[in-house]
């Protein structure tokens, strides 16, 4: 297709409108995210095809491959549009029967369709389904609803129509502007305005500048950019171009893990689309602008989150942070000035350009504007992707979409920001998502992670596996960094053993709060962050651990010792029959006993017993 | 001197210069701020976090070897927030550093103990941790111990920087380890042994093979000096014991790490002042056998033949002899010998105005470099300093234009290689350079009337005209036309093969009459041929020739090693080497450099002076030594280019690699250096 302008971007939303507002055929929208496509969703999307083939209706009804659509929990998932039907936890066998009674008989399939918990009614469309309702998707607008593999239906959404207006009708500083107003602030974690970082870059006089898109998404339980990325791969091209416009940037980088094979391919489709609708390349809409992209592909070092060990990596180097200043938007990439911003902040900028930055500042709270993307995940119902306006409370996402805490058990804590950030415990639960007030609260908003923890966690063994994975990713260079989390991961497996001493507590804040003055990068700076808030929030665990031997939460597997409760057994045999060790005896109509010996402490016994006879 | 800046560091007023870091700037005020990462000249990386100071006005503690100095800034260095972070990190690379400083070669000079003094720890807070990597010492130049190593990365940066490659780290977090490629020992991974890490290493980590039992740093004795074994006369620090050297170091004259830096032969190659091939005693031919002679008898001997010969003597010195030496020889030939058969072998590769009209420059300020016939190489061991010094410049700031018939070792770094004819080249560029807005005398385009341009001469002319500050270095073959570049803009250097060559022919050892090749009778470099001019021939200096020139009835050999010439000599006097004298040099940028004795002279060898003063004596004349101004004079003759002619001059088939190791012959051959040769790693 020869260069495009805007006209012909124009006629191709028209000419495909009808695939997106699902005017035509009836839609079966099918999860193709990397969730869904682990629980099987290719293969039902094959014996989708061949069902409405053999039944002959493959000229009225469409199956689409979409991206993430956030109900991860209950993967695979499939939409029907226009009638916005649920259903989910498909198998291969449901197929036939789903397609005849959906398709065929018209009438809904009643057992794959979504069972309110509480009120056991069933909700079949999706926009009833709580998970949804109480989300306002805006990074993820086009989720469920296009293939990310389709440039044409992207642009039926209105993709590129903000590139078109940066490029064609606004100058930089009005751009600068929007942007400004919008009030966006990095989503990476620091939550730097993205309208400074911008106007710092273009202020600088090099003829050379670069864009460049972190996709390094590396913080435990976090898969936001992940699912931005293989759902609506061009909202970040979009984004990354008008970035380029307002810096003057010639050349883009997307740096994302080798990890995200499915978002590195429909990045890659992307581009390659784009570069044929001459959306990226030379003379870009007829504005004589130009800018062309690349794929990095980094090799999953966490450090190369950062942003001077990220260009680093870029520019062949090892992946090593270096002191700022300068600053990226000085001397970023081969000391050029350089944008740097993460997928989830590049993704907003098409609906700040479209909408007006005004309209963005109508949601949120005072510093902190627009939505935010989250990974919820841990213990609770609904795990998966929500988008929330800034200034919903903590206790929202985790109860109103997350569904709550499985089972019986009780909310302990929720951790945010990854090895960054902290836990914030139950008497925190109407915080609000606001970079400040979670700030404050000794966490940190980070890039999305929600890990939500119920009683049976326990908050030291937690802050250990965050200290581990932070001291096994430090890449070395600054000595607090490299030594003193590996001083603090000895504490830390010292407690947990049962050698701990009253005085490591002290020393633990010693070496956290030096480590964090005195490190190089924000890795190293923000490394104590669990293990602080966890020792502000949850002492008595640490101290239960060290005075009293005791890890409540019996994950400490020193600390624990199983015994049956012979008041509370009823000889039901389980726990002998999930013993991988041969450790529980057991004799009909007795009360098993566990041999302190032969025991491994996997928690099996107490996993599967239904009566709580396992102390 | 540019813009200065005042500030105020512990209360104290510093005047800096703009750009300076805090280090550096504290540092002018006689105030230490420790550091364990920091080089001098580099940039500041900030991994050990020992230079964290406070300013006023900010609240987090910043690191000073990447600050700048700014007007009215307030520096504290030794606040109680940044001293419990120092004390914190030495702490922590304590608990995993051996305590060993009781045997530790380095003690006394390694920063970790020098802050672990101040803080007065003993031992770490930390339980011990360990890893047990191998020591590599596959190699008799350079011991690796990673146990001792603080992963300060200065050694990594280092090596990177002046181009070597060969260090890098592995892993992550604790596990992060200095390694060569494929962590193979340093004898497997290309590494050249020039020992710049060691230099560096503010630890034991990295240490001279041989260096354990040498003695105590403080025990030693450290001279000030200069490499004399090839044309980038480096500056070097001698530590000596008793007697004996010890160790060798880059100078630390220059203060930058630009230029510091010597190569394998400047720091291992000092055992020849031992070695076998020393020369300790006169000798004269008897009975066709040289036996040894006092000195006297030899000297008396040779005034004798001296006076006889008078005219038909001739004196053919290396272009390694120190200023002091040359100018003495120069005075006793033509004042008491009488004879103007003088010359040295930078005759072999250049003409005596080729070096006189090379100029002074400072590489630290070139913001172009081009090179012309020149082909530096750390590998091939050809004028190391200077490969090394290019890559440098390049790294900091600077480009570079290689210009050479063959392919060089910079040619990748530069951005514009014109391989084919130097000259036509050159001459291609100067056609080109008035298209870029730089005018051009008529006197100079009328030579390069005739010359052919293509689009990488006019790219180069074009870089060369956008250049503030270029600076042309040459093969003195290529000099004339190469100075012509200079003419237009910058500066223009002869890169001779030898320490002193411009020393030698600026103290007038140059040719009046008959050439060094006449005298020797060699064609095109070493290969002799035909018959001497001379009847008595008079070698001072370890001349790399190998045999005794036809039609010489006396040759005399003062020399400091049997060389091939020395054995063929029928007299033959022990030259004190330049280790074992003191004196001074002028280096491939013309600058004067002092060079300090180490120790005391070998057997009964002598510095040439000594021995021309001597000989004069004897034969009835008073020579006086030149006093340090008269050299400092003679070498500061200033320089006035003119148009030059664009024709090459000398045909010198010696390779450079050749023609260095038959001069360096006997260090190559009696010092540890001789391992390259054995493991077949020259």
């Amino acid at each position: 297709m020869p260069a495009m302008n805007l006209q012909d971007l124009q006629s191709i939303r028209e000419a495909n409108r009808h695939r997106v507002e699902f005017t035509r055929n009836t839609c079966l929208m099918l999860c193709g995210g990397t969730g869904c496509r682990s629980t099987g969703s290719l293969e039902i999307k094959e014996a989708l095809q061949k069902e409405i083939t053999t039944r002959g209706i493959q000229d009225s009804v469409d199956v689409v491959e979409t991206g993430c659509n956030g109900f991860c929990a209950r993967g695979p998932i499939l939409v029907v549009q226009p009638h916005d039907i649920f259903y989910h936890n498909l198998t291969l066998q449901d197929i036939p029967e789903l397609v005849q009674e959906q398709l065929v008989n018209n009438t809904p399939l009643q057992r794959l369709q979504y069972k309110d918990p509480v009120s056991k009614q069933i909700l079949p469309r999706q926009q009833d389904i709580p998970f949804f309702a109480h989300q306002l998707p805006w990074v993820l607008r086009n989720r469920g609803i296009i293939d990310p593999e389709s440039i044409d239906q992207y642009i039926a959404r209105d993709g590129y129509f903000a590139a078109a207006r940066a490029l064609l009708e606004m100058t930089p500083g009005d751009i600068l502007q929007q942007m400004h107003k919008s009030g966006l602030r990095g989503r990476g974690g620091a939550g730097f305005p993205v309208h400074l970082k911008w106007k710092y870059a273009s202020e600088e006089k090099s003829p050379v500048k670069y864009v460049v898109c972190n996709a390094d998404e590396g913080d435990p339980g976090a898969f936001m950019d992940r699912s931005i990325l293989e759902a609506n791969p061009h909202s970040v091209l979009e984004g990354m171009l008008i970035a380029a416009r307002t810096v003057n940037a010639g050349h883009g980088f997307i740096y994302c893990r080798t990890e995200y094979p499915l978002a590195l391919e429909r990045v890659q489709t992307a581009i390659d689309r784009a570069r044929e609708y001459g959306l990226l390349g030379s003379d870009i809409l007829g504005s004589g602008f130009q800018f062309d992209l690349e794929i990095y592909q980094g090799a999953g070092a966490f450090v190369c989150g950062e942003e001077t060990a990220l260009m680093r990596s870029i520019e062949g180097g090892r992946g090593m942070p270096r002191p700022r200043p300068p600053f990226p938007a000085q001397k970023g990439l081969w000391d050029r000035p350089t944008v740097l911003n993460n997928v989830e902040t590049l993704a907003n900028v098409p609906l700040i350009i479209l909408e007006g930055g005004d309209w963005y500042a109508g949601v949120g709270t005072e510093h902190s504007k627009g939505t935010k993307v989250f990974a919820l995940s841990g213990d609770v119902r609904n795990i998966g992707l929500v988008e929330v306006p800034m200034g919903t409370s903590l206790c929202s996402i985790i109860y109103d979409i997350g569904g709550g805490i499985p089972g019986k058990r009780k909310f302990k804590a929720v951790q945010l920001g990854g090895p960054s950030g902290g836990c914030v415990p139950a008497e925190y639960l109407d915080l609000p998502v606001d970079y400040e007030a979670i700030s404050r609260a000794g966490a940190i908003m980070g890039s999305g992670g929600m890990i939500v923890m119920d009683q049976r966690t326990c908050m030291v063994d937690m802050a250990r596996f965050f200290m581990d994975f932070v001291q096994e990713e430090s890449c070395g260079k600054c000595t607090p960094c490299r030594e003193g989390t590996m001083r603090i991961l000895e504490i830390l497996d010292r407690i947990r053993a049962g050698d701990g001493v009253i005085q490591d507590l002290w020393e633990l804040e010693d070496l956290s709060a030096t480590i964090r003055d005195s490190s190089l990068c924000g890795l190293g700076q923000t490394a104590p962050n669990p293990v602080l808030s966890t020792l502000k929030y949850f002492p008595k665990e640490y101290e239960d651990h060290i005075r009293n031997k005791k890890c409540p939460a019996k994950k400490c597997t020193a600390l624990v010792k199983f015994r049956v409760n012979a008041d509370k057994c009823t000889s039901c045999g389980l726990c002998h029959k999930n013993c991988p060790s041969g450790a529980v005896h057991w004799k009909k109509k007795q009360p098993a006993e566990i041999d302190p010996q032969k025991c491994i402490k996997c928690m099996l016994c107490l996993d599967n017993c239904m009566f709580d006879a396992i102390d | 001197m540019g813009k200065q800046v005042k500030l105020r560091i512990d209360g104290q007023e510093v005047q800096a210069p703009a750009g300076m870091n805090l280090i550096d700037a504290a540092e002018l005020a006689g105030i230490h701020i420790p550091n364990l990462c920091y080089l001098r000249g580099m940039k500041g990386i900030g991994a050990c976090r020992m230079c964290l100071v406070e300013v006023e006005g900010l609240k987090a503690p910043i690191i000073a070897c990447n600050t700048k100095v700014k007007q009215d800034m307030a520096v504290h260095t030794r606040t109680e927030r940044v001293q419990e972070i120092r004390r914190f990190v030495v702490d922590l690379i304590l608990s995993m550093h051996p305590l060993d400083c009781v045997t530790c070669t380095k003690s006394g000079v390694c920063n970790l103990q020098e802050y672990a003094y101040e803080f007065g720890l003993k031992e770490s807070s930390f339980s011990r941790k360990k890893f047990t990597y191998p020591v590599d010492e596959g190699n008799p130049f350079v011991k690796r111990d990673p146990a001792y190593c603080i992963l300060c990365g200065r050694c990594v940066r280092v090596c990177k920087e002046q181009g070597t490659n060969v260090l890098d780290f592995m892993g992550r977090g604790i596990e992060s380890k200095v390694i060569t490629a494929n962590d193979m020992p340093l004898h497997e991974s290309g590494c050249t042994f020039c020992g710049s890490c060691i230099d560096v290493c503010p630890v034991s980590a990295l240490r001279e093979a041989d260096r354990e039992k040498k003695g105590r740093e403080w025990e030693f004795s450290r001279h000030e000096s200069v490499c004399m074994l090839c044309g980038c006369g480096c500056d070097i620090t001698v530590s000596t014991k008793g007697d004996l050297i010890q160790k060798i170091n880059a100078g630390s004259r220059s203060p930058s790490t630009e230029q510091h830096f010597i190569c394998t032969y400047g720091r291992f190659g000092y055992e020849h002042v031992d070695g076998g091939k020393r020369i300790l005693s006169p000798m004269v031919r008897k009975g066709g056998q040289l036996q040894e002679v006092s000195m006297k008898d030899a000297l008396e001997d040779l005034a004798g033949r001296l006076k006889k010969a008078g005219k038909n003597t001739g004196f053919i010195s290396t272009a390694s002899i120190l200023n002091e030496d040359a100018m003495t020889l120069q005075r006793f030939s033509g004042e008491v010998v009488k004879t103007s058969n003088i010359d040295s072998t930078a005759s072999l590769y250049a003409r005596p105005e080729q070096l006189e009209k090379s100029q002074k420059a400072k590489l630290d300020k070139a913001d172009l470099i081009i090179l012309v016939g020149v082909n530096p190489s750390q590998w091939t061991r050809v004028l190391p300093a200077l490969d090394v010094a290019v890559r440098r410049r390049l790294s900091r700031k600077g480009r570079l234009i290689t210009i050479n018939s063959q392919e060089t070792a910079l040619d990748k770094l530069a951005e514009i290689n014109l391989n084919g004819d130097e000259i036509q080249a050159v001459q291609g560029m100067i056609k080109s350079v008035p298209d870029h807005g730089i005018k051009v005398d008529q006197k100079l385009l009328k030579h390069v009337q005739e010359a052919s341009t293509d689009k990488n001469m006019q790219q180069a002319a074009e870089m060369f005209a956008g250049s503030s500050n270029p600076l042309i270095i040459s093969d003195p073959a290529f000099f004339d036309v190469a100075s012509n570049l200079a003419w237009i803009k910058g500066q223009a250097m002869a890169m001779p093969l030898e320490s002193n060559a411009r020393g030698v022919v600026l103290m007038g050892v140059k040719s009046k009459d008959n050439t060094f090749q006449d005298m020797a009778a060699v064609e095109h470099g070493l290969v002799q041929r035909g018959r001497s001019t001379v009847k008595l021939l008079y070698a001072v200096g370890d001349v790399p020739l190998s045999k005794k020139p036809d039609g010489v009835d006396f040759l005399v050999v003062q020399s400091s090693s049997f060389t091939g010439l020395a054995r063929e000599a029928d007299m033959v006097l022990p030259a004190a080497t330049y280790l074992e004298s003191s004196g001074s040099m002028v280096d491939y940028l013309g600058q004067l450099k002092t060079v300090e004795q180490a120790i005391e002279p070998r057997g009964e060898s002598k510095t040439h002076r000594d021995i021309f003063v001597q000989l004069a004596k004897n034969m009835g004349a008073t020579l006086k030594k030149p006093t340090f101004s008269e050299v400092k004079k003679a070498a500061g003759t200033e320089v006035i280019l003119s148009v030059a002619d664009m024709s090459r001059k000398e045909a010198f088939q010696e390779t450079p690699e050749s023609y260095l190791q038959a001069l360096n012959a006997p260090v190559l051959e009696t010092s540890r250096l001789l391992w390259l040769k054995e493991s077949g790693m020259t």
